[in-house]
């Protein structure tokens, strides 16, 4: 329930890529209880520090979003956009936005009519420029108020399912700083030497420059990246999703084997299942950033499956993510200083 | 009882109970218990006697139900697989959240993520074939014992005001029209007047047929609420009619056409009165004008119809403004005949 209510008031709290302040806010406001220090860094990554006198580990969970921003206005008042992150333009028709212009807006996004589509368009999902957003107001008063570079963000939201599930945007990646914050509350109770960083990121959705620049100022011994991953929906190619039921546990060239066999020995000992996702490249997370930081971060990546990523109603199980967060618990309390000399042995 | 409250009541065609009973409450409160009836069709018919005799009796008639979904079954991993109720384009409910059946069961109408995307899924329109309402369920059995195949759905949509006396909500189309009739019927007029509030226009325009037969008026008045098409740079002749600028009236559309000298009375009563309107541009939409132009020996037929964006989407968009018209210009009307 608490995870539930955290998520709900979290998700609401606006933090686009690049314009993350007040979502930074929100999220070192939480932290700070479960921390011996909690700054934002100069880019808008927060990072939250217990201290220890163990290996030096940093946790990182991106806090941005994707979202749309204001490209155009036309003579009649509609506001056209362009995307933060890889927005799915099929989202978008009969979605209510909300634009941070002068104020704060409501909008609609519509789109051209059906009848007013060939046959043969009919037939294909509106592009994003067949969309636009309605403020409903005269084409003066939205010129007064909206000006071009102005923030979009999508709808919100969070509808509770049955089986412990919900359903909202931007569970991705504030599903995974839930599990940050809940791995800092099982940690008041357990015994862990490790010196942890705790990064809520900036600008994943445009790149990892928030991990990118936070792992330069911490310097640690290794890392551990959280981020959501595809859950099974119908139509997906079967080697890229996974059951929604348990975390996962990546496995790629860009990763540290050493790290993801104590990850592996940990989730054994305290009943976790895992999952294996095969990352042959690229992991499209702040793992690609952080692995490479100064001179290297061996890393390990935990993925929480979500149905629907990069939509207004990504759906997981929080069950799940308590599990995740259990397991991240773990892991930080059996971290030990042999790890980082016997990384490459 | 407001336009918020009619828009938030659940109704698609052919589960009219909840918003039937509402009117049927309100009607009777306004009315008098022994001029409001249901008919054959589900229909609630309000009758108010003229204060003079000789004058044409009038039908005001605006449909009480709207678009929603219908489940058809439900896959082995427990997704809901449905249908529309009325024409809903597939490409407007995708990431979008529904309630299901009674117990209000919350759902939500994913895709599959744009990162899994081929560059073919991507131009491809998901069609209900490739739509599913997830309500969490974790196997086929789960999801319908919750909600079995025969369920209604609806827009999980909340009213909205926005803009500079805009709203945006579900269902406007028409409660629109049914909030017209409630303020009508605080009034009395010259002329009989029967209120109609009619079932199943969405999907068949069914409900009125029973309704026009069994009033027989001599002048049908059809309260509506129409796409508007003006917003996003749409060419002129393209442009249907527009939010704010009044109450729209129909010369025809693609069910009926208008007669002639009353769609020109009609006109010229709004600009006596001073009433903000406008002919509706578009030969478009078909609504229950069609029956009550066509049954037993025929009726004339005007249209009045408030504009709205995005009709048929669980956030469509209409001005307040055009309601207080369209209310102005019927009792006006009622008023003139």
């Amino acid at each position: 329930m608490q995870t539930e209510n955290f998520l709900r008031e979290i998700t609401a709290v606006p933090g686009l890529s690049g314009n993350e302040a007040a979502v930074a806010r929100a999220i070192a406001d939480a932290f700070r209880p479960c921390c011996d220090e909690v700054h934002i860094d100069a880019l808008n990554s927060v990072i939250g520090h217990i201290q220890g006198s163990g290996p030096k580990v940093m946790l990182c969970a991106h806090l941005d979003e994707i979202g749309l921003i204001v490209a155009a206005i036309e003579k009649d008042g509609a506001v056209r956009f362009g995307n933060v992150g890889g927005v799915d333009p099929r989202i978008l028709p009969g979605m209510r936005v909300t634009v941070y212009g002068k104020e704060t807006l409501m909008g609609v996004v519509g789109a051209k009519a059906p009848h007013l589509l060939t046959e043969e368009d009919r037939k294909k999902n509106y592009r994003r420029e067949d969309l636009f957003i309605d403020l409903g107001m005269s084409p003066e008063r939205v010129n007064a108020l909206v000006q071009i570079g102005d923030l979009i963000s999508l709808e919100g939201g969070v509808t509770t399912l049955l089986n412990g599930r919900m359903a909202g945007k931007t569970m991705d990646d504030r599903s995974c700083v839930a599990i940050l914050l809940r791995t800092m509350e099982r940690l008041k109770k357990m015994d862990s030497v490790a010196d942890l960083y705790f990064v809520a990121s900036c600008q994943e959705e445009v790149g990892g420059y928030g991990a990118m620049t936070s792992a330069f100022g911490i310097d640690p011994d290794f890392a551990v990246v959280l981020d959501v991953t595809h859950a099974r929906t119908p139509g997906a190619p079967d080697l890229e999703v996974f059951d929604l039921t348990s975390p996962v546990a990546a496995k790629g060239p860009y990763l540290n084997p050493y790290l993801r066999e104590r990850l592996t020995e940990v989730a054994k000992e305290i009943n976790v299942t895992l999952q294996d996702e095969i990352v042959p490249r690229y992991t499209s997370t702040d793992a690609d950033d952080i692995t490479v930081s100064r001179c290297g971060v061996p890393t390990v990546l935990i993925e929480l499956p979500v149905k629907y990523m990069h939509t207004s109603v990504e759906l997981l199980d929080l069950h799940t993510l308590e599990e995740t967060a259990r397991l991240l618990a773990a892991f930080c309390a059996a971290a030990e200083d042999r790890w980082r000399d016997e990384l490459w042995i | 009882m407001d336009l918020k409250q009619l828009c938030e009541i659940h109704a698609p065609a052919g589960e009219e109970k909840r918003i039937r009973k509402a009117l049927l409450a309100e009607a009777r409160a306004l009315c008098g218990e022994e001029n409001v009836r249901i008919d054959r069709m589900g229909n609630v018919l309000c009758f108010k006697k003229g204060r003079e005799a000789g004058k044409p009796h009038v039908c005001v008639s605006a449909h009480m139900d709207e678009v929603g979904f219908i489940i058809m079954g439900a896959t082995e991993d427990g997704l809901l697989r449905f249908r529309p109720i009325g024409g809903i384009d597939p490409r407007v409910i995708v990431s979008k959240r529904v309630l299901v059946g009674d117990d209000l069961v919350p759902g939500v109408i994913g895709a599959m993520a744009i990162h899994l995307q081929s560059a073919a899924d991507r131009e491809r329109v998901l069609d209900y074939d490739g739509l599913y309402i997830d309500i969490g369920a974790k196997n086929k059995d789960e999801a319908l014992g919750k909600c079995p195949a025969g369920t209604y759905a609806y827009f999980d949509t909340p009213y909205l005001p926005f803009g500079d006396g805009f709203v945006c909500a579900k269902a406007l189309d028409d409660r629109v029209g049914c909030y017209t009739i409630l303020e009508l019927l605080k009034g009395s007029y010259p002329c009989d007047v029967t209120f109609a509030f009619v079932t199943l226009e969405e999907g068949g325009i069914r409900g009125s047929q029973g309704a026009a037969f069994a009033i027989q008026p001599d002048i049908a008045i059809n309260l509506e609420g129409t796409a508007a098409n003006d917003l996003g740079d749409v060419d002129s002749q393209f442009q249907v009619c527009c939010p704010g600028q009044g109450v729209a009236v129909s010369f025809m559309d693609k069910s009926s056409i208008g007669q002639r000298r009353l769609f020109q009375k009609m006109l010229s009563v709004a600009r006596e009165n001073d009433i903000p309107h406008q002919v509706k541009r578009g030969v478009t939409g078909s609504n229950d004008a069609a029956n009550y132009q066509r049954a037993a020996s025929g009726a004339l037929t005007c249209v009045l119809s408030v504009p709205c964006r995005y009709i048929h989407s669980g956030a469509s968009v209409c001005c307040l403004s055009d309601v207080d018209a369209q209310i102005q210009l019927t009792r006006a009307f009622l008023n003139n005949v």
